[in-house]
């Protein structure tokens, strides 16, 4: 009985993503198709990212509530300085960028220099973002030839260099933002398993004052955790507003919760218990292709959020539940 | 002693966890009117042995006879309503916070499954001065918030709560561990009157001093197993060969002074936070220097200070006879000034890491290129030092929290012997560790130890005089005496030590 239990918490989320994977491919195969399976990867990669970056936060035992607003001011930003702005589609990448590491820089302040706990810090900066992004549009979408507050029509237009980025596909199959997905999360993997800086960060989320006993600028790492989350939003912004083509004030909705959840879910991913790159990758692929799946056999698509709901519930009980108590 | 009768006996009490067998027949019969001390080292099951006797293991083998009664206990509601009444170790665990301390007195009053539905506050005092009286304590302030008291009068009331129920034994598990000294006297003088009032009390202590000085007699559990009764006159050799066998007997090394020994840390008008005096200390390589004094005596101040976590006020610290001026604990390292914190729980355990991330920590510049880390190496240097210092643990993978609490502190202490150093300082390393463990630090401590040195802290004597070659008293700021551990006369050492 103990070892079913441990081999259920080590493979048993592994096990259950591989059986839907079959089952779908069975009753329906064009579940198996090439093209299905990159329109999954496609339709994860905006909240795998923010899923891997909120990662980095996690795992310092902290949190950043705002990668998903942070993901919408950079979709509003570059709108913003292509269209309004008139300006070459590199200034819409490296603004969205800086601004991505200055809201990170901030949080990070906020939390190690202000000691506000991280979930209000965050909070607080989520909701800045949120309204500070519809004042340039005056709360308005951006869309090429929309109409400018002086009467006259906007000039500027989405770079098609941009739009490649979201929009792209690589040997017309994989598309481009897949493509960043990929190395983006190889990359984390590598740092977070491979490289002192990934042990340091554990350690701080295991035992912050021990490792600032060990000789180790805890606040650096910790404000580090926060750029890098704020940085990795921006990313996700970027390929977000590439893809639509336009800047949708209500595109950062439902970014938030889908990668936290999935950052959640990959806690239970080969029974780690902790907040990590492959977990991470796994649990939002995993909620794609089940989303995907149901949806080929003609669930409705009101009943999402209530699957995701169920996974994510589950996949906390896999972690948390089935450990062993103790006194 | 023979006029006494058992009112509680534990007889052939086996335990299983998974294949291992936790304790196999162990024995022990309870008295009334007796202090009965059980000890072990570490891992020796000690505990699951106390947690059976609490009702916290229900599939235990074996008999508990409760006044010549067989009672089964399932939970420890059952210990609980058979008369056996826990102290835990941490105070913390037994009062509820945000209460006041009449509240926590007559806890029972309120959390009870027949407490009365409405919360009446004049019974409740009226009660909890019933019960403070038990321990003389209705000289508190009943309305105080329990946060606002000491921590012996916290464990007082603890006790006569536990007391109020009339209970046949009273368990104590390790309760002078977070108080000091003369509130632990205190508590002694409590426990003998309890103990001439006819209550039996069954004492548990890392402190053997402790044991030697209360018990009326100790009942070994050895690996598991019944290690022997001892009665009084007690002594600690015998109660340490009783629990672990003959251990390479006192290894007093011989320290030569003269071999070419090198000044390696020296403090010159060194004031630290929170003192007024200055301080001139001189420590040469190959030495292990201890520093005893009690709490508030200006110890901590001063380990803080030489190890970059606080700044001096002025004065100096030389390192190798070359000043050394260090801001953070990264310079300290730098100069090769190692401490392991007392406190390993809250201070040096990473938690659900393995053993080797735990000892490599402070040095992962060293054990990485380019921030790449280089495992190969850390793993050997691992398992070099779980090999050297006798880490007892399934590989360098284990986490942390598969090793007794003994073998926790020697990774603790081996993350910080690891590497090259000119002096490591240990702040109380010896709390909570169990007596085989503490020899294995200690003689890895007096092998090493050549050309650097040892500045060990701590508050108890006996463990001081065991493993140094000098021992310096601080009191208040200051130091009142430094002289040979050899030389150095323990009766002195005390009065120097308390003296106001």
């Amino acid at each position: 009985m103990e070892k079913f239990v441990a081999f259920a918490i080590k493979y048993g989320f592994l096990i259950v993503m591989a059986g839907s994977f079959i089952g779908f491919g069975l009753m329906e195969p064009s579940f198996w198709s090439w093209s299905n399976m990159f329109s999954i990867l496609l339709g994860i990669t905006i909240v795998g990212i923010l899923a891997l970056g909120v990662t980095f936060t996690l795992i310092v035992d902290g949190f950043d509530l705002s990668i998903g607003s942070t993901a919408a001011i950079c979709v509003m930003i570059s709108s913003y300085v292509m269209v309004v702005l008139n300006m070459n589609y590199m200034y819409a990448i490296l603004l969205s960028i800086l601004l991505g590491v200055t809201i990170g820089l901030v949080n990070g302040l906020l939390i190690v220099k202000a000691k506000i706990p991280d979930l209000l810090a965050t909070l607080g900066m989520m909701f800045l973002i949120q309204g500070l992004q519809l004042i340039p549009s005056a709360g308005m979408s951006i869309g090429t030839g929309m109409m400018l507050a002086d009467g006259s029509e906007a000039e500027g237009e989405f770079a098609q260099q941009f739009l490649f980025l979201g929009q792209g596909r690589l040997f017309n199959l994989i598309p481009i933002p897949v493509i960043v997905f990929v190395i983006l999360a190889i990359v984390i993997y590598f740092v977070l398993q491979y490289t002192k800086w990934g042990r340091i960060l554990y350690a701080i989320g295991g035992n912050e004052k021990a490792v600032k006993l060990a000789g180790v600028n805890v606040e650096k790492y910790k404000i580090a955790a926060y750029v890098l989350s704020g940085t990795i939003s921006s990313i996700a912004g970027i390929l977000l507003a590439a893809r639509i083509g336009r800047g949708d004030v209500t595109s950062g909705g439902g970014l938030l919760l889908d990668a936290v959840a999935a950052a959640l879910i990959g806690y239970a991913v080969l029974g780690v218990k902790k907040p990590n790159a492959l977990g991470s990758v796994v649990g939002v692929i995993f909620i794609g292709m089940l989303l995907n799946g149901l949806t080929m056999l003609s669930l409705p698509y009101y009943t999402q959020d209530f699957i995701k709901g169920i996974v994510l519930v589950a996949a906390l009980i896999f972690t948390f539940g089935l450990s062993k108590s103790e006194i | 002693m023979t006029d006494k009768r058992p009112i509680i006996k534990a007889i052939n009490i086996s335990k299983k966890f998974g294949a291992t067998k936790a304790l196999s027949d162990v024995s022990f019969d309870f008295y009334e009117g007796e202090i009965f001390s059980i000890v072990g080292a570490n891992g020796a099951g000690k505990s699951t042995f106390i947690k059976i006797l609490c009702g916290y293991y229900g599939d235990y083998e074996g008999e508990i006879l409760i006044d010549g009664k067989l009672i089964k206990f399932e939970s420890p509601r059952d210990a609980y309503e058979a008369g056996i009444q826990v102290v835990h170790q941490s105070i913390e665990q037994g009062i509820v916070q945000n209460m006041s301390v009449a509240e926590n007195l007559a806890l029972e009053m309120i959390i009870s499954p027949d407490a009365s539905f409405v919360y009446d506050k004049k019974k409740i005092v009226k009660r909890a001065i019933e019960i403070a009286k038990k321990m003389d304590l209705e000289y508190l302030d009943m309305d105080k918030n329990i946060q606002d008291i000491t921590q012996s009068e916290k464990q007082m009331i603890i006790i006569a709560r536990a007391l109020a129920t009339k209970p046949k034994l009273l368990i104590l598990d390790e309760p002078t561990s977070s108080i000091s000294d003369r509130e632990a006297a205190k508590l002694f003088e409590t426990l003998y009157k309890l103990r001439d009032e006819g209550v039996s009390i069954l004492y548990v202590s890392h402190y053997l001093a402790e044991v030697k000085k209360i018990s009326n007699r100790v009942g070994v559990i050895r690996d598991g197993k019944y290690g022997g009764l001892l009665y009084q006159p007690l002594e600690i050799s015998q109660i340490v060969k009783a629990m672990v066998g003959d251990l390479e007997s006192a290894f007093k090394r011989s320290y030569d002074e003269k071999s070419g020994k090198k000044l390696i840390m020296e403090l010159r008008d060194l004031v630290v936070e929170g003192s007024k005096y200055p301080l001139n200390i001189k420590i040469y390589s190959g030495e292990i220097v201890g520093l005893i004094g009690l709490i508030g005596a200006g110890k901590t101040e001063l380990a803080e200070t030489l190890f970059g976590i606080r700044k001096p006020i002025s004065g100096e610290i030389l390192i190798e006879e070359k000043s050394a001026n260090f801001k953070d604990i990264h310079q300290a390292i730098k100069h090769g000034i190692h401490m392991v914190p007392e406190n390993r729980a809250v201070n040096a355990i990473i938690p659900e890491e393995s053993i080797k991330n735990n000892i490599t920590l402070p040095f992962l510049d060293f054990f990485s290129k380019f921030g790449v880390l280089a495992k190969k190496n850390e793993i050997k240097a691992s398992k070099r030092m779980i090999k050297d210092m006798g880490i007892k643990c399934e590989g360098f993978d284990a986490l942390i929290e598969s090793l007794s609490g003994g073998n926790q502190q020697k990774v603790v202490v081996a993350r910080w012997l690891l590497m090259k150093h000119n002096i490591v300082i240990l702040d109380e390393p010896f709390q909570g560790v169990d007596i085989k463990s503490r020899r294995d630090i200690s003689k890895y401590l007096q092998d090493t130890t050549k050309k650097s040195a040892v500045l060990m802290i701590s508050s108890d004597i006996d463990e001081l005089m065991d493993v140094t070659d000098r021992i310096m008293v601080m009191n208040r700021g200051r130091i009142l005496s430094n002289e040979k551990t050899s030389e150095v006369d323990r009766d002195r050492l005390l009065s120097l030590i308390t003296q106001e």
